[in-house]
């Protein structure tokens, strides 16, 4: 490191050091569980929320599921895949294939519910096909080839129009037909079509994904898996058969990914090869790591800002509500009425705050930027860090050790 | 009939060949030891015993059985353990996790008796049990190393320098625990470039240079051997 970095990087860093401090470095262990029960609340009024709410709150749920499976990926086993959206297309096209009437392949044959375990187990085949040649690859050359093979599903997606349609897509996906819940009286509908029944879809999607992951990360599995991103030749040392537990992460990972296109394609009704592009999987890979790689709370919140907060910037309610807090901007004007009355520096004033939510929405990515980097300063571990990052960050080593320290 | 048996093995990395031909024999209890300057090709050896990488000639056997070829995970089911070069400790895993993965291919219900036998050797881990492997010092994250690979009851136990990076007297307290684990009764199998330490403790010695064994015997012969002293004592 030269010298004149080093002066740099701690001018800028104490401030923010103080900052941290200061903050919500940590959150004290007894708001968790008010946290956890908030959520749940939250989970179960959504439903009586308006349609575009709910609709939001799906989209949370699903990339809050991608999150999940892709965590077992990056955050358990320690490979770096940018090419996750692979998966979700796969998930998306076996149904879409198999179920919209102007498909090639379309058979009225299978109902949802036999394509659904399909998608899942098709897309775990698709992580072992994909994962084999790249095994022997790491970190940084893994995360090159894997940004292929995102890429690579989608252009095949375009290409194969004769299996696919090519880019015109498919059309009304097959939904799911609950009609035996619906002669028992468990529900209202006899098919889910409306976004408060995908929205409990997807919440039941999430949480068995959170159930069978949280258990997996907690087994022999798991432990292998952690093993393997701490030192791969050290793994292999222990007796850990390095080949089948890096494919076992990456089909587990793609099943997931699966899971949640077999439940998305129905749910926006149209897929076409530009709905699976590189940046799903740039979003589930940053929400994951926002959120803090390897915890669950971690995944919920980080979809919660980055797939909620985007949306939420555009909705009319955010600009009504924004109106309420005209005498801020009226302040301020007056405050810039003031200064150029006595200087000449001409400032412009504020628009009316009607106006603001438009220009919101106009910037929202922007303010998504800007917050996207405070988070990563504020909380390098994420948001919700787990047990063992939070370890990680607190803990510096006492001394300097010869040893490589297992760099990814 | 000799535990480990080497013979005639050839290994190497792309185009370099470290190691042309070694042939030696480790007997159960006892402890041998192969000395030899950076890059005689040392860690090579242990490497293509324990499956790293693919012997390209040679013959290794490990208990009447032909090992060479084999995957690591299955040489380590037949009881060979070993310490990495450098250690190899999982640095964001505690210590107690670490300890736990030695035991991976166990199925055992002993590992647990295990876990409290390698703490009482390294009563230092047992304090750090619950400390991440990455924040231990040098000597202790040998120590980690060390108890990782006794954890798996290894028939052979292979140990990889274990005095690199440390300071004398932590060098004099890994092999002292390193005496305490043969009192035991393992075998092992020590590769160093600390031949003054080796040599006092191993039963045989194999001096290695490029690649080929130059120079066997009892610890104790190498050690008063000329040209041992002259290459690795440091006598003029």
């Amino acid at each position: 490191m030269p010298e004149r970095g080093k002066l740099g990087r701690a001018a800028i860093a104490a401030p923010i050091e103080r900052l941290r401090a200061r903050t919500w470095e940590r959150l004290p262990d007894w708001t968790h569980p008010l946290i956890w029960f908030a959520l749940c609340i939250l989970v179960l009024v959504v439903p009586t929320f308006d349609d575009i709410w709910v609709r939001m709150f799906f989209l949370v749920g699903l990339y809050a599921t991608l999150g999940l499976g892709l965590n077992v990926v990056v955050g358990m086993a320690g490979l770096l895949d940018l090419g996750y959206v692979a998966f979700f297309a796969t998930g998306a096209y076996v149904v879409g294939i198999l179920s919209a009437p102007d498909s090639p392949h379309y058979s009225a044959f299978f109902s949802y519910w036999y394509l659904l375990p399909m998608a899942v187990g098709i897309g775990a085949l698709v992580g072992v096909l994909l994962g084999l040649p790249v095994l022997p690859l790491r970190g940084d050359y893994l995360a090159i080839v894997t940004l292929g093979f995102g890429e690579i599903i989608r252009i095949l997606a375009l290409n194969m129009s004769d299996q696919t349609n090519g880019s015109s897509g498919l059309f009304e996906i097959g939904r799911p037909d609950i009609s035996y819940l619906h002669n028992l009286g468990l529900t209202g509908r006899s098919t889910v079509d409306n976004v408060q029944y995908f929205y409990v879809m997807i919440v039941i999607a999430a949480f068995a994904v959170w159930f069978v992951t949280s258990r997996l990360r907690d087994s022999r599995v798991g432990r292998a898996w952690e093993a393997i991103r701490e030192d791969e030749d050290a793994a292999r040392g222990m007796g850990i058969n390095t080949t089948r537990y890096k494919l076992m992460a990456f089909s587990t990972g793609a099943a997931i990914g699966a899971l949640g296109g077999a439940i998305y394609a129905p749910f926006i009704d149209f897929i076409a090869p530009n709905s699976f592009s590189l940046l799903v999987s740039i979003n589930v890979l940053a929400l994951v790591i926002i959120g803090g790689m390897g915890s669950t709370q971690g995944v919920v919140a980080g979809s919660l800002i980055l797939i909620g907060v985007p949306e939420l910037l555009q909705f009319s309610e955010t600009a009504d509500v924004l109106s309420k807090f005209d005498w801020v901007g009226q302040g301020v004007n007056q405050v810039i009425d003031g200064i150029n009355a006595v200087t000449h520096l001409d400032l412009s004033t504020l628009p009316p705050a009607e106006k603001w939510g438009a220009k919101l929405a106009l910037y929202r990515f922007i303010i998504f930027g800007a917050l996207l980097v405070a988070i990563m300063v504020l909380r390098p571990s994420g948001l919700f860090p787990s047990r063992r990052r939070k370890m990680e960050f607190e803990h510096t080593p006492e001394h300097e050790t010869a040893g490589p320290a297992g760099t990814a | 009939m000799a535990l480990l048996d080497l013979s005639g093995l050839v290994a190497g990395y792309g185009g370099i060949t470290a190691i042309k031909g070694i042939s030696l024999e480790v007997d159960p209890g006892e402890v041998v030891t192969l000395i030899g300057s950076n890059g005689a090709g040392k860690s090579t050896t242990l490497r293509a015993i324990s499956g790293l990488i693919r012997p390209r000639a040679g013959r290794i056997t490990f208990a009447g059985k032909a090992i060479s070829g084999m995957k690591p995970h299955d040489i380590v089911s037949l009881g060979i353990s070993q310490v990495p070069e450098g250690r190899g400790i999982f640095s964001r895993l505690t210590v107690a996790e670490n300890l736990a993965l030695g035991a991976f291919q166990r199925h055992d219900g002993e590992v647990h008796a295990d876990l409290d036998r390698t703490f009482r050797l390294f009563p230092r881990l047992k304090e750090r049990e619950n400390q991440l492997g990455g924040t231990l010092s040098g000597g202790e994250q040998q120590m980690l190393a060390i108890g990782r690979a006794l954890m798996a009851r290894p028939k052979l136990l292979l140990l990889d320098e274990p005095s690199m990076g440390l300071s004398p007297v932590l060098v004099e307290t890994i092999f002292a625990t390193i005496a305490e684990i043969r009192r035991e009764g393992a075998t092992i199998l020590l590769v160093e470039q600390n031949a003054a330490m080796a040599l006092e403790i191993a039963d045989r010695a194999y001096v290695i240079e490029s690649g080929v064994i130059t120079l066997q015997g009892t610890g104790a012969a190498l050690a008063q051997d000329d040209s041992v002293r002259r290459a690795y004592l440091g006598e003029v």
